[in-house]
């Protein structure tokens, strides 16, 4: 056990000698501002749950009630924690397996600084009610234009990167973080056409409107959902969990195929948010259609990655960062099966505008997206600072912290969810509708204090796990100080 | 046994086939395992099933059109049968003139629409449908302000499960109330009474309401009340018994919707409350519905709203 433990937790010797072949500098940056959004963020989201269960919470303080909190929730996690997240993982995957320094310092320093400063302005101007009102993309209109210059220079750095790289082939995570960087490009540029008010004005009109607008909206949302948190967060499994097993990726050929499969298929299925609206019935039957299409492509993803792991399945025992990557992968299975269950239109027709939709998200976005990044940093950080993780006693507490929040939300919004759609559609005998709408709130109390416990519980784990990087770094922080003591030392002995 | 050994071991046995030859970052490797069988025959059949979707419902745009697929939905345009390719529009005229639930309502509405308040309150099945349906209206339109069930909020928003109608119980003037609304006023008497003599005309309407009160102060405060210094007698009645076209409520039945007179802790306290709310006086008003609600609606509303507190 003792030798095992080591084993997860060890740093390979080299790892000092890195430091100069490669920039880690930015690396440690955007990984310690992934934890702070991620404690943020978490804290953010308790907070609007406790208020759907317990309306005063909000104080009658007009910045923190539900309705301009709750983006600063979504801005915060997803943009922050998962954000920042795929920056530092992104910048030490394509330098570690391109063999090869990032390019520019000072441009990649830049992407740092600005996508930071783009996320404190949205959090500020949400709870100052500043909104472009679109799910996952409410920036008003300037802070659009300081996240797609950092964009740009995201690509360009990683591109030239790619370029200068000293192995003759790319590795599979940097495709899917490529594929990342593009659509997200695309998508941002397209979902934000808009004309201004005015220079000095925070509101803008969209270009488009009706329902070409509100597909629009959605062909973007969706794709955050498949871009952003999925195929970048493939990007950080393939190299993780391999690394993590100490084992080859399991098929070179099925990580081919459902690549392309992937970013093929996502980007049709956006109008499944708009099933039994204004929508053409042709749009929603193609959005359905690649929807079912898109689950074994998925699928795929989860296969490579736990079948890495096959013939070493004893590490599960001994090595609670491989618990954090397999339980995400099994989330991500889990979801992406909900997912296309979901599109169909007779199971939309129950799930849509009900808490389903909230339970479904926030399994791939806690089982998945946040456990795959928590196994990634655990691994990360004791590598970029050249020393062990303070303590692996308290990765097995956040694993399991993390685990029972994340059953208790999905469990509760699953029966809130099921329930309100039955509540909502429920005729008495003569053909009248049997509750009304208030009586569906008064009956989604009970799930939604428990939602409520079970974010406290993934929060606690998460504040367990910036205590533990914190000290992990202190100890970095202390040990490159006495190397460096050490170094003059000698100097001076020679001199 | 050493995580080396197990490394080994499942090198040797398991996997047999080999990897891609490339090396990333020390360790980084690919085996080049088959597709699992499972995972392709799986995305097959979704193909399969996409393919069958799209025979039968609308799916692929070609030019300004798109294919219609080969499902049929039936239904009646001007009393006329029009059959017509699956779609949502179709499926949900159809679902309105054909459902059970649909028709099952139609059937009772036109019942009630053919009745006036009296049968409707006397026809138990009818009245039966009013319930739950209104039920539903009243949610949606009523429950914000008066509360699920009608209790309303003392202070804010009258109740309406008690026998207590300000502007009549009678389903005419509920009908009136909830068509074109209401707006009650009762003005604030700070500048034209004393505060001795506000006390004093509480201290007469807490005993129309049988409190115990000091009875020269009673007197006092009747003199004002009927008389012409306080005028309250031309809203509320020479006996305090109210006026319904004025909204001015009975103050003899110990029935209170703005002030907790009855849940008042002490003797003191009770004229307190009684002398602030005559002092500050009231404005409220209640929307109308006349514009968002059908007859029908209203109607079915009305009898509903009747039937809560017991109506006249």
């Amino acid at each position: 056990m003792s030798q095992a433990a080591t084993t997860a937790g060890s740093v390979p010797a080299s790892s000092v000698a890195s430091t100069e072949q490669y920039n880690y500098a930015i690396v440690k940056r955007f990984a310690i501002a992934a934890v702070l959004w991620g404690v943020f963020g978490m804290a953010a989201g308790v907070w609007i749950a406790s208020q759907l269960a317990f309306p005063f919470l909000n104080f009658d303080i007009a910045q923190i009630t539900f309705g301009r909190f709750r983006p600063v929730h979504t801005t915060a996690v997803i943009f922050g924690f998962g954000g920042n997240a795929l920056f530092a993982t992104s910048y030490y995957v394509v330098q570690r397996t391109c063999q090869t320094r990032l390019y520019s310092d000072s441009l990649s320093s830049f992407t740092f600084y600005g996508w930071n400063l783009a996320l404190i302005l949205g959090v500020i101007t949400y709870m100052m009610g500043i909104t472009q009102g679109r799910e996952y993309a409410e920036f008003n209109w300037q802070i659009d234009i300081i996240i797609l210059v950092v964009w740009v220079a995201y690509f360009w750095i990683y591109l030239q990167t790619l370029l200068r790289r000293n192995q003759p082939h790319i590795y599979v995570a940097n495709w899917f973080f490529m594929s990342f960087i593009l659509a997200t490009a695309l998508l941002h540029i397209f979902n934000n056409l808009e004309v201004p008010v005015g220079i000095f004005h925070s509101h803008s009109y969209p270009l488009f409107s009706g329902v070409q607008d509100a597909m629009r909206q959605w062909w973007y949302g969706h794709n955050a959902v498949g871009f952003f948190l999925t195929a970048a967060f493939l990007g950080m499994m393939y190299y993780f969990v391999p690394k993590q097993a100490g084992r080859p990726i399991y098929s070179y050929k099925l990580s081919i195929i459902h690549f392309w499969a992937l970013v093929f298929l996502y980007m049709w299925v956006g109008a499944h948010h708009l099933h039994w609206t204004a929508l053409p019935d042709w749009v929603s039957t193609l959005a359905a259609t690649f929807s079912i299409l898109l689950l074994l492509p998925s699928w795929g993803g989860m296969i490579n990655g736990i079948m890495t792991l096959s013939g070493a399945w004893d590490k599960l025992r001994t090595d609670p960062i491989m618990l954090f990557l397999i339980t995400a992968l099994s989330f991500y299975g889990m979801s992406t099966f909900e997912g296309p269950m979901m599109s169909l239109k007779s199971v939309n027709a129950l799930s849509h505008y009900t808490d389903w939709t909230v339970g479904h998200v926030h399994s791939g976005a806690l089982g998945w997206v946040a456990m795959i990044t928590f196994g990634s940093l655990y691994h990360l950080i004791p590598r970029l600072w050249g020393v062990n993780l303070y303590s692996l006693k308290l990765v097995y507490v956040h694993f399991f912290l993390a685990t029972i929040g994340i059953v208790l939300y999905i469990t509760a919004m699953w029966v809130a969810g099921i329930g309100q759609g039955l509540m909502l559609r429920a005729f008495d005998q003569y053909g009248n509708l049997a509750y009304t709408f208030t009586e569906s709130v008064v009956f989604l109390h009970r799930p939604y204090v428990v939602r409520a416990i079970g974010g406290g519980f993934f929060l606690a784990g998460m504040l367990i796990m910036a205590w533990n990087i914190a000290m992990t770094v202190r100890m970095g922080i202390k040990s490159e100080a006495r190397e460096r003591e050490e170094a003059r030392a000698a100097e001076a002995r020679t001199a | 046994m050493s995580t080396q050994d197990n490394r080994d071991k499942n090198q040797g046995d398991k996997n047999q086939v080999e990897t891609t030859g490339h090396v990333w970052d020390e360790n980084l490797q690919e085996y080049n395992n088959p597709l699992p069988r499972w995972w392709l025959w799986g995305f097959y059949a979704t193909v399969v099933f996409a393919l069958v979707y799209w025979l039968i419902y609308p799916a692929w745009p070609i030019g300004d059109t798109f294919t219609k697929g080969f499902a049929t939905i039936t239904y009646e345009v001007d009393g006329e049968e029009r059959t017509t390719h699956w779609n949502t529009r179709a499926l949900l005229a159809r679902d309105m003139q054909t459902g059970e639930y649909a028709v099952r309502q139609r059937e009772m509405l036109e019942q009630v629409a053919a009745q006036d308040y009296e049968t409707i309150l006397a026809d138990a099945d009818s009245m039966s449908f009013v319930n739950a349906y209104a039920q539903g209206s009243f949610g949606t339109w009523c429950a914000a302000c008066h509360q699920v069930g009608g209790a309303g909020v003392i202070g804010q928003y009258p109740n309406l499960r008690n026998d207590h109608w300000k502007w009549g119980g009678t389903v005419d003037q509920i009908e009136q109330t909830i068509r074109e609304g209401r707006l009650g006023y009762m003005p604030g008497y700070r500048n034209t009474l004393s505060s001795d003599q506000l006390n004093e005309v509480a201290a007469y309407v807490l005993a129309l309401n049988d409190y115990d009160v000091d009875a020269d102060m009673a007197d006092a405060g009747e003199r004002i009340f009927t008389g012409m210094e306080g005028g309250c007698f031309q809203c509320h009645g020479e006996e305090g018994q109210g006026l319904a076209s004025q909204g001015a409520p009975n103050l003899t039945n110990n029935l209170w919707g703005l002030i907790d007179v009855p849940g008042a802790e002490s003797d003191s306290e009770r004229l307190r409350l009684v002398s602030n709310f005559i002092r500050d006086g009231i404005q409220r008003e209640m929307p109308g519905f006349a514009d968002r609600l059908s007859d029908d609606e209203i109607k079915m509303l009305t009898a509903y709203v009747h039937s809560l507190g017991g109506g006249q």
